[in-house]
């Protein structure tokens, strides 16, 4: 434990600065944790110079419409681009939201299960060759706007979206098991979007369903501009 | 087909109007929040810009309250790893999103955090846990802890090093 580092952590939070950076090993995090704690007890609340401060800074940010959207990502877990992950958590329950480039009218509610979302400003986009899904297959796609899994059962196509339906984390293809997982709270749907289990405490809503074809010899789903 | 800027629309629970209501209703909560997992004003001013502007602009929508927090909550859980991962490259706390109501309940005194860090000082020797309240509770600079204590500020540092060692010790054996 590198005492040095460690006080001179501390002694920045106790006297309200920002912390410094070092690579910390398991039992300086439980110290550095534990003095947060301790710290932190108390609360606080932000101050009304920052609230303005930030509010005015947000309105310039919003304003600025060449702004690339931000994309989030980490280590452990893997988000969606953080327009598709609104778009996922308000179609997840059964509110009817959509990401940018993508709306949807209130008669296309998702209130029933397996309804099908419909961009009614979107163009049909190839996700595979038809070569590449034979009977039984199952091809993850991500277009940018939307992702999803394409699959063929009985010579039918269907594609649903690959964003979990809880908090908008993408899904993961397991295919031996034909299913759908998500890695931040373990629940798991069918490659049909059907919810297979969850442990939430809530009723999880299935994968909305997205329009998809086959032309030309391309598998195409119907998706927001990209 | 749709012309003109992309409209974004939600039917049923509450929704909020426009994002600067999105803001002025969450930022108190996602700042108290922030302190809370860092310990420190400025990083936690650090880490609420940088969840509003992550935020906010893929949220222009009308997306139901619910929605709009457990989408916040996402984004600060996902701020939060990142700033460990830069600052200290280990995931030191984190950030529960299956607690929305909690998180987003009217604010009020940190209650949870002071039970539980009474429960840890609790634990200790007097000795740590006096200089510990002093120093982490009752913001007492090293000058004044050293007064109330009746030692000399070396001693109160190392005395404030070996006592938080020790809570360290007991939080990891209180945490489930």
């Amino acid at each position: 434990m590198r005492t040095r580092q460690l006080r001179r952590f501390v002694a920045d939070l106790l006297r309200g600065r920002r912390t410094r950076r070092f690579a910390a090993d398991a039992d300086e995090e439980a110290y550095v944790r534990t003095a947060i704690e301790l710290r932190s007890a108390a609360g606080d609340r932000p101050s009304e110079e920052f609230v303005d401060a930030l509010r005015k800074r947000l309105s310039a940010a919003m304003e600025d419409e060449s702004a690339e959207p931000v994309r989030l990502t980490t280590g452990r877990r893997r988000f969606v681009q953080a327009a598709g992950m609104v778009a996922g958590v308000a179609a997840g329950s059964a509110a009817v939201g959509a990401a940018a480039g993508f709306t949807l009218g209130q008669q296309e509610t998702l209130a029933d299960q397996g309804d099908t979302l419909q961009p009614n400003d979107g163009q049909w986009r190839t996700v595979a060759a038809s070569a590449e899904l034979p009977d039984g297959g199952v091809k993850p796609f991500d277009l940018g706007t939307v992702l999803g899994f394409v699959q063929r059962t009985d010579g039918k196509l269907r594609a649903v979206s690959g964003v979990c339906t809880h908090l908008g984390c993408r899904l993961v293809l397991d295919l031996p098991h034909r299913q759908l997982n998500c890695p931040c709270h373990r629940a798991a749907f069918s490659v049909g979007g059907q919810v297979l289990r969850h442990q939430l405490p809530t009723q999880l809503p299935p994968l909305p369903r997205l329009a998809v074809r086959e032309i030309d010899g391309a598998i195409q789903v119907f998706a927001p501009h990209a | 087909m749709v012309t003109g800027p992309p409209r974004l629309r939600v039917v049923g629970d509450d929704v909020y109007p426009d994002w600067e209501t999105i803001y002025r209703e969450n930022v108190d909560r996602v700042y108290r929040l922030m302190f809370a997992k860092v310990g420190n004003r400025p990083d936690a001013e650090d880490l609420t810009e940088e969840v509003f502007l992550a935020a906010l602009r893929p949220l222009r929508m009308s997306a139901s309250v619910g929605e709009v927090r457990a989408y916040l909550l996402t984004v600060a859980r996902t701020v939060l790893a990142g700033y460990w991962r830069r600052t200290l490259g280990r995931p030191v706390t984190t950030l529960d999103t299956e607690q929305i109501e909690d998180v987003f309940e009217p604010a009020r005194p940190n209650g949870v955090a002071s039970a539980r860090a009474e429960m840890i000082l609790a634990a200790l020797p007097p000795r740590y846990r006096q200089v510990l309240e002093l120093r982490f509770l009752r913001a007492y600079t090293l000058k004044e802890a050293a007064a109330e204590l009746g030692v000399t500020v070396g001693n109160v540092k190392v005395l404030q090093h070996r006592a938080l060692r020790q809570a360290a010790v007991v939080a990891e054996g209180m945490r489930p």
